[in-house]
């Protein structure tokens, strides 16, 4: 169990997200960076959707009330205790009475916490994700505030169970080895990858070869819902309505004065501005790290090699799972 | 509206993500494109491929939601990726859905206490129209309504069959806040906000009955092709039904553990 001493910027229960209610426009919700939410919860032995904390850059406190076997992932935060910084993407076990910190890291924007078993919420809809504008999910579909306790669901893998039995004690202790997440992520600072928008003839050329050369500064009012996209403004050719029609998180949307809103986990189902681009679902974890101010530009990608990338990814992620799981014994 | 005899059209599929594909039937409005949409989609929920999760209806397209790595080894599919894959499938699915059954839609009624507190700007909208308060509810809830979408926010009905004499401009600056259940009108379209938001319609009512709810079966009390129409009621009724629905929730159980 542990209790939240400050609740930070803005902290959720999510997991890999909300997708058999879309017809009835609920979100997909979910960790905005799903990959580090994944490993934080492979690290654990845990089934990769199981519940994680996300923590929005620094600032949050916990307290553990009882022995844990937790996992952190991210570049929102560093996890700390009052005098040593914790290693990301592998367990620690943390005894009780353990005060940890989020720490400032400059290289991203959000963190993960995963507890062996996953967090003991609810599931709303199929999904223990928060959605805050329906208050469903999570811990009573808001996000977490000082005082507020999550406790783990206990259900350990046997496996789990070894491990925080060998290391149960009074310090903190934790194995020698990592998920090594740096493998699975795009190079950080590179262009983000995108596939040309279903309107993107809409667009003069000018404007689409600038969109592809130009940077871009993420806006102050960007949160879970969207990124607004700062910078030169596109022209359109077709200035025709769009019929309201699904859009998804990557879609990169113009809107009518010519800006960009890069739609994120929270975004609504459906959208009725010209899409110019979707953002490769594998670089969608580098998006989750950005925040206000920073600068961002794109490179184009083929469907085609958008899909091989996402489906290799998804492979690879499955084999570390599967080599977790058999380092702990389980099968 | 008759889905039988419209004649084929090559259906147009195109990605909107790793995970999911957009079928265009066609580009304008229209009634009976949208009762093909719905046509083709109950047949595909029918006879969903492996990995499909939803489907997102809207005026002209269908959006099919799936997961790429439970069908990339499917081999039953033809096709050397997961986009040719689902394509395959759904334009083999097009000419069944064609001469599928024709089903008719339910109609919701939807009780609604028009203007005082509940509904603030009926008296702009009759004013905006020459046109009496009495004279705008009855216009209002004479009308059946046909939902053509759900989207925005969970819930939410885009509606087609606002009567042309009703037809308001959105207020200059949106409120900060608009409450659930408020009916509302926006150029074209009337709606009910299914959660307390942000908004910019004209509010001339508000509805008692819970257009989204988590807990239920259907969260959602409507989906595209319903038709609804609106029952004034007087605000002791609204109050009494309030009341109702808080004392005895429609399915009663809390959700989860």
């Amino acid at each position: 169990m542990i209790t939240i001493r400050k609740a930070g910027l803005l902290t959720t229960v999510q997991d890999l997200g909300r997708v058999n209610y879309l017809s009835q426009a609920v979100p997909f919700s979910g960790a905005m960076d799903s990959l580090s939410a994944r490993i934080a919860n492979i690290a654990l032995g845990n089934d990769e959707d199981c519940a994680v904390i996300e923590f929005t850059q620094s600032g949050a406190s916990l307290f553990t009330g009882s022995d844990a076997l937790l996992a952190f992932s991210g570049d929102g935060a560093y996890l700390t205790t009052d005098d040593r910084r914790l290693p990301s993407d592998r367990l620690v076990f943390i005894p009780a009475g353990t005060s940890l910190y989020l720490e400032h890291n400059k290289s991203g924007s959000r963190s993960y916490l995963a507890i062996a078993g996953g967090w003991d919420v609810p599931k709303v809809l199929g999904s223990r994700s928060t959605y805050l504008t329906a208050k469903i999910g999570g811990l009573e579909g808001r996000c977490l505030a000082e005082n507020d306790r999550l406790h783990g669901t206990g259900k350990l893998t046997p496996a789990a169970e070894v491990i925080f039995n060998s290391l149960q004690g009074p310090i903190i202790k934790y194995p020698n080895w990592c998920v090594a997440r740096e493998l699975f992520l795009p190079e950080r600072g590179n262009a983000i990858r995108v596939m040309p928008g279903r309107e993107i003839d809409w667009f003069t050329q000018s404007s689409r070869n600038g969109f592809l050369s130009q940077t871009y500064t993420i806006g102050n009012n960007s949160n879970r819902m969207g990124y607004h996209l700062e910078g030169v403004s596109i022209n359109r050719l077709r200035k025709d309505e769009l019929l309201s029609t699904a859009v998804t998180p990557g879609t990169i949307q113009v809107t009518n004065d010519g800006s960009l809103i890069l739609l994120m986990a929270d975004c609504q189902t459906t959208g009725g501005y010209p899409r110019i681009a979707q953002v490769a679902a594998v670089d969608m974890p580098l998006c989750a790290q950005l925040k206000p101010g920073d600068s961002v530009s794109f490179k184009e990608l083929s469907w085609k090699e958008a899909e091989k990338l996402y489906i290799k990814l998804m492979q690879d992620l499955a084999k570390v799972t599967l080599a977790v799981k058999q380092k702990y014994g389980v099968k | 509206m008759k889905i039988t005899g419209a004649a084929p059209i090559e259906l147009t599929i195109y990605p909107i993500s790793e995970s999911a594909v957009t079928i265009e039937f066609g580009n304008t409005i229209d009634e009976g494109l949208m009762n093909r949409i719905g046509g083709f989609n109950r047949l595909l929920h029918q006879k969903p491929f492996p990995g499909m999760y939803d489907t997102v209806p809207a005026y002209t397209t269908l959006s099919v939601f799936f997961d790429p790595t439970a069908l990339i080894y499917n081999n039953e599919l033809p096709g050397t990726n997961c986009f040719e894959k689902v394509s395959g499938y759904l334009k083999g699915l097009k000419d069944e859905g064609s001469s599928g059954p024709i089903v008719e839609n339910e109609t919701v009624n939807i009780p609604v206490c028009y203007g005082g507190p509940l509904g603030p700007d009926l008296e702009y909208v009759a004013t905006y129209h020459h046109l009496t308060i009495d004279e705008v509810v009855k216009l209002h809830s004479a009308a059946i309504y046909k939902v053509y979408m759900i989207g925005f926010i969970p819930g939410f009905a885009y509606m087609g069959g606002l009567n042309e004499l009703l037809e308001t401009p959105r207020k200059e600056s949106p409120r900060k806040a608009v409450p659930a259940g408020a009916v509302g009108i926006a150029g074209k379209q009337t709606g009910i906000y299914p959660l307390e938001s942000p908004g910019g319609w004209q509010i001339i009512g508000q509805t008692p009955v819970s257009l989204f709810d988590a807990s239920r079966d259907q969260p959602s009390l409507l989906k595209a092709g319903d038709k609804v129409k609106f029952e004034p009621i007087n605000l002791s009724d609204f109050e009494q039904m309030t009341i109702n629905n808080k004392v005895a929730p429609p399915d009663g159980e809390a959700q989860g553990a």
